[in-house]
């Protein structure tokens, strides 16, 4: 049985960019009018493709590295782009001055630079030949590399670990860093995760027809007909109760539990019962020393495809058994879409802001209730205390991850 | 973050262009025995300029296990879990985390899945594209062990794996598992062989897997004095940084030096210039004899020296300077 955390562990800053804003205030704003970020899909070819639509984040024009010149940035991947300004506005709101003092850096992501390398593979059958720019899209297609720019800009010269387990990277970085910290292998951690959305990904996710024709997806509603990807990034800097007061840091929530279970049953489908979700909700609850009735809000993984719902769906009836019409659900993937490896970080991110703005998130589009959505699905933006938060991830591989956050 | 207590290897497996088990790659290495390369040509498409790879060889019938799920896995998943069985022995325990490092992941099923999203759209495979995730051996690798605990996949430079090392011993000291298998492995594919000539095209790209199985207590040869990241952003830092990683390493007592050096004078300068004020020993090679074995290549180097302890009580350094993150290195002991 793993040990309870021996301190608590505070999160201290939040940054997050999403398909429905570049910061917490937009994001919240955006959830608060039940906007949605869906788009015809303008980045590469879908012709071919069942779906036509995705969610896209609007990156600022111009340069937002520092320490690049514009010719160096175009080296950058839009996924990386995106993980700085979320690093940016995490580390801002946590007032570190700079990352002296930060422990380690955990990252998750499913695609890292793919659309790099996806400008290779195109390139490389135009020539039997070695052509100039090649190499430096090899170089800059690793992930770890596009840390080494990223770490440049920051200053930093600590472990950056990236992590990838699909769908469920970002929640099990944050997990990682909770990990080091309960450890006493690290004070202060910064943890997040995040993708873009590339022309491999969505073709793999429309061959699979597991994106929604209809280009819009409704989680827990009976006709869904399947998920919608989308990009960005969330990150959290979580500290120790103790390197938190040293620096006289403010929380802006607590990391109160996490959990990580593998799924056995297939590499792409969730067992229909959803037994990993189980142990990862009931064990992330006893970290924390909650019961299920005593979560005010529960981020749901909802994708919106016919497997992940039920299987969710059933997971959470288990779980939380009587208190199941209790339970606050919502699918924030409703409106931003699917986040991929940085699915978890965003949604943990916005439980963050349930927590400190006292709301909660709609889970858009739902016609008719699935009835395996036998909980209190929340299917507008809902004013409503909120002093817990759980989040689920459920990844490709059968990674599941839960985190449990609560207000400080 | 460098006070971690030894770990103990409880048992080490290897797949590598040597042959399909630790045996294998310890007597070719020993031996500096040469193994051959071979082309790898494109596929789909002509190139006018040669990529040689080492490769595995085929298994001998009784080193792959059965499993119904590496059916449809790439090579680098029956790599990944060939060493991994191999290191387990009869240690099957129900607790037991996994940790599986590689750089460029499921290359030639990412490599197939693209071309047919390029040739041929409406086409393209359904089956292919679930093994290109990256977590997909290490979900095989679970399914076939029974491990429903923790299983992790991380990527990057092949010494990521000493910061899974760490993620280990982080999951074994908070209980959640009582032993840990970290893998690191890689397959070669023209895709990622052409890309690693860019560097330089006397480079031959290697694959395979190197596993070890982890434990706090127990026999075994130890793992200790895990120094790093000694973290740079250019080339000019990572001469600075790895003259501070064997600075770390000097003091302690060692037989051999393993290091990650390829054939290549322009790779090998700053490794070999940091580690000669302080070693004048014995230096083994593995990179240079099986090939730039990218996410297996520091696991290998591991399993060796692992390999080393256990049957000629040697104590040997590994050093693990990386190419573009950060450098790392340990000693093990028996």
């Amino acid at each position: 049985m793993p040990q309870t955390h021996r301190q608590r562990l505070f999160i201290t800053g939040a940054g997050i960019v999403s398909p429905l804003g570049l910061d917490w205030q937009e994001n919240e704003a955006a959830f608060e009018a039940d906007r949605m970020a869906f788009r015809p899909v303008e980045l590469f070819d879908v012709s071919a493709r069942i779906a036509k639509t995705a969610a896209f984040v609007d990156l600022p024009a111009g340069c937002l590295y520092r320490t690049l010149s514009a010719r160096h940035e175009a080296r950058v991947d839009r996924g990386s782009k995106m993980l700085l300004l979320a690093l940016r506005e995490a580390v801002a709101m946590a007032r570190l001055k700079d990352l002296c003092g930060v422990d380690a850096i955990v990252i998750g992501t499913s695609a890292g630079a793919m659309m790099l390398g996806e400008t290779y593979c195109r390139q490389l059958r135009k020539s039997p030949g070695r052509q100039s720019g090649q190499l430096s899209l090899v170089e800059h297609y690793q992930p770890q590399r596009q840390m080494t720019t990223l770490a440049h800009e920051m200053g930093w010269h600590g472990p950056v670990l990236l992590v990838s387990n699909a769908c469920a990277s970002g929640a099990n970085a944050i997990g990682m860093a909770m990990e080091m910290i309960s450890s006493g292998r690290a004070r202060r951690v910064i943890a997040g995760g995040y993708d873009a959305v590339s022309e491999l990904v969505f073709a793999g996710f429309d061959t699979l027809r597991a994106l929604a024709p209809s280009g819009i997806p409704r989680p827990f509603d009976a006709q869904r007909d399947g998920l919608a990807l989308g990009e960005g990034a969330g990150v959290v800097v979580i500290e120790s109760e103790e390197a938190a007061a040293e620096r006289g840091a403010t929380a802006i929530g607590e990391a109160a539990g996490y959990c990580t279970a593998t799924d056995l049953h297939h590499l792409t489908q969730p067992d229909p019962e959803g037994k990993a979700a189980i142990r990862t909700m009931t064990e992330a609850c006893r970290i924390a020393g909650l019961r299920p009735d005593e979560i005010s809000y529960l981020n749901s993984h909802g994708t919106g495809t016919p497997f992940n719902d039920v299987a969710e769906g059933s997971a959470i009836q288990a779980w939380a058994g009587d208190d199941t019409p209790r339970i606050a659900v919502s699918s924030t993937k409703s409106a931003m879409g699917h986040l991929l490896g940085g699915a978890g970080a965003v949604e943990a991110v916005i439980c963050l802001m349930a927590l400190r703005g006292q709301w909660m998130p709609g889970s858009l589009n739902i016609r008719e209730l699935d009835p395996v959505a036998a909980f209190d699905v929340v299917r507008t933006f809902r004013r409503a205390r909120v002093d817990t938060a759980l989040t689920n991830s459920f990844g490709f591989g059968g990674t599941n991850a839960t985190l449990v956050i609560r207000k400080a | 973050m460098n006070t971690e207590s030894p770990l103990v290897i409880r048992g080490i497996g290897a797949v590598s262009a040597a042959g399909w088990s630790v045996a294998d790659l310890l007597d070719a290495v020993v031996e500096k025995r040469h193994i051959p390369t071979t082309l790898l040509p494109r596929t789909g498409s002509k190139r006018d300029w040669d990529c040689h790879v080492r490769l595995v060889p085929t298994p001998p019938p009784d080193r792959l296990p059965k499993h119904n799920r590496l059916r449809r896995a790439s090579n680098v998943t029956r790599f990944a879990m060939a060493a991994a069985v191999e290191a387990m022995g009869a240690s099957a325990s129900a607790s037991t985390g996994i940790i599986v490092c590689m750089m460029n992941g499921c290359v030639s099923f990412t490599n197939r899945f693209y071309q047919e999203v390029l040739d041929e759209p409406a086409m393209a495979s359904p089956i292919l594209f679930p093994e290109t995730v990256f977590n997909a051996p290490a979900s095989h690798l679970a399914s076939y062990l029974g491990v429903s605990g923790p299983v992790s996949t991380l990527i990057g430079e092949p010494n990521i794996i000493a910061e899974a090392l760490r993620l280990a011993q982080t999951w074994m000291d908070l209980g959640q598992v009582d032993q840990c298998l970290v893998i690191g492995a890689e397959e070669a594919d023209w895709l990622s062989t052409e890309g690693v000539t860019y560097y330089d095209k006397r480079l031959v790209v290697g694959e395979g897997a190197g596993a070890l199985l982890l434990a706090q207590s127990g026999d075994g040869p130890r793992l200790q004095n895990l120094a790093g990241p000694f973290a740079y952003h250019s080339n000019l830092e990572r001469q600075t940084e790895l003259l501070q990683m064997t600075e770390a390493l000097a003091p302690v007592q060692a037989d051999v030096l393993i290091d990650s050096a390829l054939g290549v004078t322009r790779f090998d300068r700053q490794e070999q210039a940091a580690w000669s004020p302080h070693w004048n020993g014995e230096v083994l090679s593995p990179r240079r004899l099986l090939g730039e074995g990218m996410g297996s290549s520091s696991a290998l180097q591991l399993v060796l020296a692992a390999a080393l302890a256990q049957s000629h009580q040697r104590r040997a350094l590994v050093s693990m300077p990386g190419g573009n993150t950060a450098a790392y290195g340990c000693v093990v002991v028996p």
